[in-house]
């Protein structure tokens, strides 16, 4: 087996490359948080009034795909009035403010950002295509390759998450954590290409790693969200209190506390059945390989008690007393046993998934 | 109350806003259940039934069986963090010497062998306990529900979550007609009244839902079933040899508690040769790159013989027993001749790998017939011997330049002592050192003893691969029931339970006005405003004639223009001033509204 190493050295770069230019989103997310364009008076207490801030007209409005009719932007908010554009009197101007807010408020630092996590995802993507391309295999066969793989599937989930709800303003905490764990990966755990031993040459590696480095990247999305959640939720009492002004700077631009703990939820929703995947593929797997298909291996275990507590956070959404913040709480355990996995029980506890030789 | 184990239990509940707006909601039927703790019977005024009941609606409670679920991670983390008598027997015996205190106290709790420790069971078997109680009787509340009909139209549609009104020219019967034919051709289920439509779509949830619980309780029987029925044994074999699949020839024999001997699949296997291929340089070198053991097999005595090449991933199936690959070695080949000059020992003799990256590997030579005394050796086989500074050492895992060095021993190997001996370690308590030179020998070479104890010659190299022989029955049935759940658990999170309601009744102009609802009982991909809002525009052209979704003649389509003029029958909380009354498609102007989408 030959490893192409200038691919692998193009990868490389490339991944470093992208590195750099989601650096530059984040500071370009936090620039906008810091100086970005106020928004006017009047909407700004309208808005406040209003329990979820922004995504609320922006989303019907999204769906229905009107963006070319930006001076009546309620028009797509009901089929009938989509259809009768010659009432736009009775558009509230509440739903102006809103449906404007996702098209037409976006300052140049926020229009930057965008800009820039997209070319950043290009790198990435390429990055990750190249590394496997240079090792003739699928790019998740090593540690190193699963984290830049499933920061790439954060960075695609994000962006297909925001360009539905237009909560880009999000991006500062993704970005964030998505420099914070590549970072990680080249630093820390870079593993220089190369074949693999013999217990990875399986076409389940493909499906298997696949579905785990999807469900990865789509609960690190979640966990983000978690704690953005945490702080709305904190901030939507002190205004209830009293105790915090209703238009703060950040939060004023962040989807209300209701809004984020929908997202959270959808997105682990959608993350749960592919991990759940995961583990059965997982499962077969580990039948083909060392003759059980499941046997208490400390990963397997981990994967376990993830999914376990993943499901609690499901659950929890559905019992009184657990929903808000206890629920946050818990898919945030769920993701730290998730990282303990990947982190800690994959590096340093010896099981079969530590793959030192054969047996 | 037991209707919570299902993520969003929200199926039956209704939305909480709008109790008193529901008049036809059937509280059996999608019974709003909610988590009302039981009243704790008092001592002495209930009986032991009441506190049997009592007992049980804890038990079968979504607080209940969350707090299990939380117990059974929790108790899952001792498991992978402490070594497991399951999975690396020497490794407790490690910790046992290096924690002599703590160790007999974690013993005692089981918790060098979690997943089989009683407690351990008994938070699961509570679980599936738990989760049976509630799965059930929701599975007959869904067979009921699946045939009556969706609750009456509430009074006032534009207080749900979505809602349209627009006029037609149609009468209201008719309107209503051409409603109820639309929604039928969507498959919805249709419930009528005077002047009002209910229907209802999305049973498919549930059913998703309650699969997914009923299949990994399967997944559990199915893991039973296979310890119970299953074996799993270990077979080391040297390139030549052959064993049977029977009690006695295999190793390391673990049959669940219902296996007799006979059960064994009778089939033989012969390891023809083994090979392997390591990497030569670059970051991974030494690293394994290929492992092949060409075997030959038959399945039944007499049958015909096969070959196979068992490689990692690629087991052997014999009649639902698979063969593994799981490791390998080297087995070097030893003459022994005594003082006598009587060949003795002559055999490939299997040494453990002690480095599993160079495959230096260890192990010993017993020599019982040896005479006058019985002879021992205890050493090293190292596949690419080098001299670094003096020391002997593998350099790579593939044998370039076999070598062994061996320390000879002689006196009683005290193998008739009654206490059973490793065949990998030499018990030298009756024996004594025979001083000699170390000495390596590479193939071919012999070492003579001194005082003519006799020799030991080094005449080859064979390897062996060791195999693990597995039958689990339950293995099938738990793979469907995990494609089963799986199954189970998108349907239940793909599909929405929804509702729409249709009222149409003669306006004040003697227009015809069309009141549209809708309701998501359980919206957990999001997109239900989308799909209401295309519902309506269909809708609405059907009442306007124009099938193709096109808008009748200007103005017969008027939303929100409804105002206090045009108050439906009894519904005078509709009527808000001026244009706040645009319903928009997720409510949000209708702060007291409920957001039905998602009733977790």
């Amino acid at each position: 087996m030959s490893d192409n190493l200038g691919l692998a050295q193009l990868s490389d770069h490339l991944l470093i490359v992208a590195v750099v230019i989601y650096s530059l989103a984040m500071l370009a997310y936090a620039g906008d948080f810091a100086y970005g364009r106020r928004v006017k008076a009047a909407s700004a207490a309208g808005k406040a009034a209003r329990p979820v801030p922004e995504l609320a007209g922006v989303r019907a409005g999204s769906g229905a795909g009107t963006p070319e009719t930006p001076e009546t932007p309620a028009t797509a908010e009901t089929p009938a009035t989509r259809e009768t554009p010659e009432t736009p009197a009775v558009v509230p101007p509440a739903a102006t403010d809103s449906g404007a807010d996702g098209r037409e408020r976006l300052g140049p630092l926020i229009r930057a950002a965008i800009g820039l996590t997209f070319l950043g995802m290009a790198v990435h993507l390429t990055g990750v295509i190249t590394r496997g391309i240079a090792v003739h295999r699928v790019p998740w066969g090593d540690m190193y390759e699963f984290v830049t793989a499933l920061t790439c599937v954060t960075v695609i989930f994000f962006v297909a998450l925001m360009m539905r709800y237009r909560a880009w303003h999000l991006g500062v905490f993704v970005m964030g954590a998505v420099v914070v764990a590549l970072g990680l990966a080249q630093t820390v755990i870079y593993t220089p290409a190369g074949p693999l031993v013999p217990a990875l040459r399986s076409y389940w590696l493909a499906i298997h790693v696949a579905a785990m480095t999807l469900s990865v990247g789509i609960f690190f999305v979640a966990a983000v969200l978690g704690v953005v959640y945490l702080f709305a939720e904190r901030y939507a009492r002190r205004v209830a209190a009293g105790r915090s002004p209703a238009d703060h700077g950040i939060m004023r631009r962040l989807p209300g506390a209701e809004e984020l703990d929908r997202l959270t939820y959808r997105t682990v929703v959608f993350g749960f059945p592919i991990w759940t995947f995961g583990i059965i593929a997982g499962a077969i797997w580990a039948d083909q390989a060392w003759g059980r298909y499941w046997g208490w291996d400390p990963v397997e275990t981990w994967a376990f008690i993830t999914w376990v507590v993943y499901a609690c956070f499901l659950h929890a959404r559905a019992t009184a007393g657990w929903r808000g913040k206890r629920a946050a709480y818990i898919q945030l355990v769920g993701f730290s046993c998730l990282l303990f996995n990947v982190l800690v029980v994959q590096t340093f506890v010896t099981g079969l998934h530590s793959y030192a030789g054969l047996g | 109350m037991t209707d919570v184990h299902t993520p969003e239990a929200g199926i039956g509940t209704a939305p909480a806003g709008i109790p008193g707006e529901v008049p036809g909601q059937v509280p059996g039927q999608l019974a709003a259940e909610t988590e009302t703790p039981p009243v704790r019977p008092q001592p002495g005024t209930f009986g032991v039934m009441a506190w049997a009941r009592w007992g049980w609606r804890q038990l079968t409670s979504m607080r209940i069986a969350l707090v299990l679920l939380f117990l059974l991670a929790l108790g899952s983390v001792p498991g992978s963090l402490l070594p497991q008598q399951g999975i690396d027997p020497a490794a407790v015996q490690q910790y046992y010497t290096a924690h002599p205190a703590l160790a007999p106290f974690l013993n005692a709790l089981g918790l060098f062998n979690v997943f089989a420790a009683p407690w351990f069971a008994a938070i699961y078997l509570l679980l599936f306990t738990s989760l049976a109680g509630c799965v059930l009787p929701r599975t007959f509340r869904l067979a009921r529900m699946a045939r009556a009909l969706p609750p009456q139209a509430p009074r006032n549609l534009s207080r749900l979550p979505n809602s349209v009104r627009y006029e037609t020219a149609m009468a209201p019967e008719e309107a209503s007609a051409a409603a109820a034919v639309f929604l039928a051709r969507r498959r919805f289920r249709l419930n009528r009244g005077r002047g009002w439509l209910s229907a209802e779509k999305g049973y498919r949830r549930e059913v998703g839902n309650l699969l997914f619980h009923i299949a990994l309780m399967g997944v559990l029987v199915s893991v039973g079933v296979g310890g119970l029925f299953g074996y799993k044994a270990d077979r080391l074999l040297v390139e030549g040899s052959s064993f049977a699949d029977t009690v006695t020839d295999l190793d390391a024999y673990h049959p669940g508690h219902l296996v007799s001997p006979t059960d064994l699949a009778p089939f033989s296997l012969t390891l023809d040769k083994f090979s392997a291929s390591y990497i030569a340089s670059g970051p991974d070198l030494n690293q394994p790159a290929s492992f092949d053991a060409h075997l030959s097999y038959t399945a039944q005595p007499g049958g015909a013989a096969r070959t196979y090449d068992l490689q990692v991933n690629h087991p052997l199936n014999v009649d639902s027993t698979k063969v593994y690959l799981i490791g390998h070695g080297y087995a070097p080949v030893f003459r022994v001749t005594d003082g006598r000059g009587k060949v003795v020992y002559d055999q490939a003799t299997p040494f453990l790998p002690a480095e599993q990256s160079t495959y230096l590997s260890e192990g010993v030579v017993k020599a019982p017939d040896a005479k006058p005394q019985q002879l021992g050796f205890a050493g090293v086989f190292l596949p690419t011997a080098v001299n670094v500074n003096g020391q002997l050492e593998s350099a790579f895992p593939a044998p370039y330049e076999p070598a062994v060095s061996m320390i000879p021993y002689s006196g009683n190997l005290g193998l008739n002592s009654g206490v059973p001996q490793s065949v990998y370690q030499l018990n030298t308590t009756g024996m004594r050192r025979i001083a000699a030179p170390a000495q390596v020998l590479t193939v071919g070479q012999s070492m003579k003893l001194p005082n003519g104890a006799g020799t030991l010659t080094f005449t080859g190299y064979k390897q062996w691969a060791s195999l693990q022989v597995t039958y689990d029955p339950g293995q099938g049935p738990a793979l469907i029931s995990a494609i089963v759940a799986l199954v189970g658990l998108v349907l239940s999170f793909l599909v929405r339970r929804r509702r729409i309601f249709v009222r149409a009744y003669r306006g004040e102009h003697g227009r015809t006005v069309v009141d549209v609802g809708g309701l998501a009982r359980s919206d957990v991909g999001g997109g239900f405003e989308a799909e209401f809002a295309e519902l309506a525009a269909d809708l609405t052209s059907v009442h306007h004639g124009t099938d193709t979704g096109a808008v009748g003649p200007a103005g017969s389509a008027a939303v929100g223009e409804a105002g206090p003029e045009a108050a439906p029958p009894g519904g005078p909380e509709s009527t808000q001033p001026g244009p706040d009354t645009v319903t928009t498609p997720d409510g949000s102007d209708h702060d007291s509204s409920p957001r039905s989408e998602e009733t977790e």
